[in-house]
């Protein structure tokens, strides 16, 4: 019973933050219903007094919706991709093989992640210029597709697998590459899983980048569609803008539901003890 | 063999990036050799008119079937624009035909390899009647560098305007006509917030001192000298600047924020008077809730009234001749008077050229949207944006950092003084 | 682990010829390394080198001369007045930061695992779903809800006769809501590694305290926050060195650094430099000074983290 009481006072603070969380999302919904009147003059009325589709059909004729997102999805999922195949072979590399400088290497990997954006994006920019991939997803994607963090992560993750295993395994002569696939994979399934949800989540959201290198609109990526509907010069069609960004939140959503075990417990059990 | 089984694995990633770099490539278009194509960057959001340059660059499109143009919107305004361009330079990609802001005159012609109007007459039409013809010489003078040289053709105009919400300055008995000066405007926001506790005004701040430059300039002071120097650090640029301070700091009767929360003050009615561009007016319409309208920018008493002018010019980076020739063919297509109202009722920019400006279709739409009418009268009192010869975007900055120390509290005479000689020790 | 790795590696070699398995050894973590030291090395090691040999000249990346200046552009890191103030700012920042986005993670995962019993699963699931949106939706939504004037907070409290102060115009205030919207975003994700971090530990250590009835906030700080510290020392540097990156987003979009660089820190000045003022020269010696300073950061995590680790096996 005292317990009972004792942890009900620990919810208050607790039920605050979901309350500071969820607000601002509530906001985004109920504005993306509002016409862009009443978004001025109802700013307080999370139930809109008018609710109406209008904004989400404004979108829809304005950008091509569909081809927008199966664009950010094509591109979230290249980059996804190759963040984990780089990743778990690199990692694999670290956890299972003894070598020259091994440290070395490992600190100049994982030093890449330290390096500001803002450092690389102009350089890259001239590379993949020189590609020939300017105004082409595989431009987006290609210098994103390794991800130090994810070595890390998946490296850390390794670490679960009993060395035994792996022993075991060499002792019959089994290649390496057979280790990787059929040994290691699966055990670490759900950390994959779980990473690479993350990976979509980032790059599903990822402006900056591609806002350089594409450049027609049938090529535009949520985020950047998004950029459409901001502009102080001509005032900020806010609830336009709320509209695409609840149609942007969508797919994560439903990554996250579909995948939500799996990323709430082994985020950190990727092998950070 | 172990080595055999990664390198295929390698050949096997190696192979599925290359499918996905067909996939990607399936959907560019396919290139014509008879088809000269150019791209054609752009500021223009959603909000922006948007679709007025999709529409235009759709009808070029099925009407010149040797050329394609593919546009590209910018964000983040012509700074945003000049990021990329700055990056697709750097790798000697150029796009064609490209909006240039008016801060960045200097900076572009200074930087960048480009086909001035004059040329691209001479060298397509053999003479420049398409110009001189069009545009008046004042509106020629905002697109010329710092030694007087026309860099691209002025494509969209627009001046500061005093927006105001009448319902309120009808209850607090405020004539409109009274807001003709900064010194009325001064007094009607004392007024406002003694009754009302509100703002009276908010000035826009941008990452810009556009608007700061007007008031400066409505006093008669100057803010390049002829000889190229800063020069706002006189008496009647203090003046400006300490009527500003004194609204925002001593009488808070002037609100301070960054241009989207003051701009939804102000919409919002929490604000009596916001003096922005004119390219806000439709905004304003569509979404306040009370009797907006607009009035000539103030200016101090007994002075003229000056305003520089904001907006774009249309400048050709197309390096070769028959890509320079399509983006010609392009730009006369953009100022056809048929555009040029396509252009102007989206963006809510005015015309840039005389005949498009005494045009009835126009005039009619004048009568439909009167917001804009102030901003039109106010073209013979536009001036060319301050672009300094050298240094012009450290320039600009250094005016920026100035008018946040001001209005956070710092002396106005030192500030100004401290910031001119910044400015003009890399002059 | 690692070492226990190489033993067996090593017993393998011994059986089937130490000669010819040593050559492999050394050949084969190669193409595995291969993938992503060729992305690496393209896309972030030239741009590193492109940038440190940049950092000596002035030049604006596209003017067809650039000046060689040697250091100069490095004693103005550290001698401009702006430059100390922004370095300053960062300070703040990172200060703000780790009490945003680990101290109060901390707590509340700490209550969340030893105080409220067993209803974690709804919080888990609410505190992390922010983390999927992107931070310009966050920054827009902020500016909006918080506008000092007009915004819904802000028409609340003036219902009870209260102002919201005009934090824009102040810069450590805008620091703190700049940083406020990317606590939005990464609380619930640094919350989520912070409570797995505290969950490994075993059960029966604590119990085994309780039972000697040392008290709940003692066994916290004596015996669960010792056994967490890898976990906490990996989220604290990705708080820093992460968070300092998300900043950025919002405050290019409300405040751009204003007012007078008052909200500013290191990178986003590095990017006013580099692609607002195109002091090219300038900003990439900003940039190898940040990542100087991030690469003792992560010195010192690899000395705790990874050295912890090893501990523990």
């Amino acid at each position: 019973m005292q317990t009972n009481r004792k942890s009900l006072v620990w919810h208050i603070p607790l039920l605050l933050i979901v309350l500071v969380i969820i607000l601002p999302i509530l906001f985004m919904i109920s504005n993306s219903f509002k016409t862009l009147h009443d978004s001025y003059n109802s700013i307080l009325s999370l139930i809109p007094s008018h609710p109406t589709l209008a904004n989400y059909i404004t979108l829809n004729h304005q950008i091509n919706l569909i081809r927008v997102t199966l664009n950010t999805f094509g591109m979230a999922t290249l980059v996804t991709l190759g963040k984990i195949s780089t990743g778990l072979l690199a990692a694999y590399a670290f956890h299972n093989f003894k070598f020259h400088g091994k440290k070395i290497v490992y600190f100049i990997f994982i030093a890449t992640i330290f390096v500001p954006f803002t450092t690389i994006m102009i350089p890259n920019y001239l590379v993949i210029s020189k590609m020939n991939l300017l105004n082409n997803m595989l431009g987006v994607a290609l210098p994103q597709m390794c991800d130090a963090a994810g070595i890390m992560l998946f490296l850390k993750a390794m670490e679960k697998v009993p060395t035994s295993l792996v022993e075991s395994a060499r002792i019959d002569d089994i290649p390496e590459r057979k280790i990787l696939m059929n040994i290691i994979i699966p055990i670490l399934k759900p950390n994959i899983i779980s990473i690479g949800a993350i990976f979509f989540i980032n790059s599903w959201n990822e402006y900056v980048w591609p806002t350089l290198i594409l450049k027609d609109k049938g090529s535009f990526t949520l985020p950047l569609a998004l950029q459409n509907y901001i502009s102080s010069e001509g005032g900020t069609n806010f609830p336009l803008a709320m509209a695409l960004a609840t149609i942007m939140i969508i797919p994560p959503l439903l990554i996250y539901v579909i995948f939500q075990k799996y990323i709430l417990n082994s985020i950190s059990s990727s092998g950070l003890k | 063999m172990n080595t055999k089984h990664t390198l295929k694995r390698l050949a096997g990633i190696t192979a599925i990036i290359g499918m996905a770099a067909l996939f990607a490539g399936c959907s560019k278009s396919q290139a014509n050799d008879k088809v000269t194509h150019i791209t054609y960057w752009h500021v223009n959001a959603q909000t922006l008119g948007g679709a007025s340059v999709n529409k235009l660059v759709k009808e070029f499109n099925q009407t010149h079937k040797n050329i394609k143009v593919t546009a590209k919107f910018n964000p983040n305004m012509y700074q945003g624009l000049m990021q990329n361009l700055q990056s697709a330079q750097a790798s000697g990609k150029v796009p064609d035909v490209v909006q240039v802001g008016w801060a960045y005159t200097n900076y572009f012609s200074d930087n960048f390899k480009y086909l001035n109007p004059n040329d691209a007459a001479q060298k397509f039409d053999k003479n420049t009647n398409s110009i001189t013809k069009n545009f008046s010489p004042k509106t020629l003078s905002f697109a010329k560098n710092a030694n007087g040289k026309l860099v691209g053709l002025p494509y969209s105009l627009s001046t500061p305007i005093l927006y105001i919400n009448k319902t309120i300055l009808k209850k607090y008995g405020i004539d409109p006509s009274e807001l003709s000066t900064w010194q009325g405007v001064e007094k009607a926001s004392k007024q406002i917030k003694s009754k009302s506790g509100n703002y009276g005004v908010y000035i826009q701040e941008p990452a810009d001192t556009w608007a700061q430059q007007a008031m400066m300039l409505s006093n008669g002071a100057q803010i390049k000298s002829n000889d190229g120097k800063a020069a706002f650090n006189s008496k009647a640029g203090q003046q400006a600047y300490q009527l500003y301070q004194d609204m925002v700091v001593k009488e808070k009767t002037a609100l301070h924020a960054p241009w989207d929360q003051g701009m939804d003050a102000f919409i919002n009615g929490k604000v009596a008077m916001a003096f922005t561009t004119v390219a806000q007016a439709s905004h304003i319409k569509q979404s306040a809730n009370f009797d907006a309208s607009a009035i000539v920018a103030p200016t101090f008493k007994g002075k003229k009234l000056t305003v520089p002018v904001g907006g774009s010019m249309l400048t050709i980076t197309a390096q070769s001749t028959p890509q320079q020739k399509a983006a010609w063919k392009f730009e006369k297509f953009m100022y056809k008077n048929s555009s040029l109202m396509t252009w102007d009722k989206g963006t809510g920019y005015l015309p840039p050229t005389k005949t498009a400006l005494n045009s009835t279709i126009f005039k009619t739409y004048l009568d439909k949207n009167p917001m804009i009418k102030p901003a039109v009268d106010e073209l013979g009192n536009a001036v060319p944006w301050t672009s300094f010869p050298k240094n012009g975007l450290d320039a600009e900055q250094s005016m920026i950092d100035a008018r946040d120390q001001i209005l956070s509290g710092k002396n106005v005479n030192q500030t100004l003084k401290s910031a001119q000689e910044k400015i003009n020790v890399k002059q | 682990m690692l070492s226990n790795n190489i033993q067996a590696k090593e017993k393998i070699s011994s059986r089937s010829g130490p000669v010819k398995r040593g050559k492999k050894m050394n050949i084969k973590p190669f193409f595995y390394l291969l993938p992503s030291g060729i992305l690496i090395s393209i896309f972030i090691g030239f741009p590193v080198l492109y940038t440190l040999y940049l950092s000596f000249f002035n030049w604006n990346l596209i003017s067809p001369t650039k000046e060689f200046v040697g250091f100069n552009n490095y004693i103005n890191v550290f001698t401009d007045p702006t430059n100390r103030q922004v370095m300053f700012n960062t300070l703040i920042y990172i200060g703000i930061l780790v009490i945003l986005n680990f101290v109060i993670p901390y707590l509340i995962s700490i209550i969340v695992n030893f105080f409220i019993g067993k209803t974690k699963g709804p919080y888990k699931i609410l505190f992390f779903i922010p983390s999927l949106f992107s931070l310009v939706v966050g920054a827009m939504l902020f500016s909006w809800i918080l506008n000092p004037v007009s915004g819904p907070v802000a028409l609340i409290l003036r219902d009870y006769g209260m102002k919201l102060p005009q934090w824009t115009n102040s810069g450590s205030l805008a620091i703190i809501v700049i940083c406020l919207i990317t606590n939005w975003k990464v609380f619930g994700y640094n919350f989520i590694l912070l409570l797995t971090g505290l969950g490994s530990i075993p059960k029966n250590i604590i119990e085994a305290a309780k039972i000697d009835g040392i008290p709940k906030w003692r066994v916290i700080w004596d015996i669960v926050l010792p056994m967490n510290k890898s976990v906490s020392v990996y989220v604290l540097i990705l708080t820093i060195v992460e968070g300092l990156q998300y900043v950025f987003t919002p405050l290019n979009v409300i405040t751009q650094g204003g007012p007078n660089y008052g909200s500013s820190n290191i990178l986003y000045h590095t990017y006013l430099n580099g692609f607002v003022l195109y002091k090219t020269g300038n900003a990439s010696a900003l940039a190898t000074v940040t990542f100087i300073i991030f690469l003792i950061l992560l010195a010192l995590e690899i000395k705790f983290v990874e050295g912890g680790r090893k501990h523990a096996d």
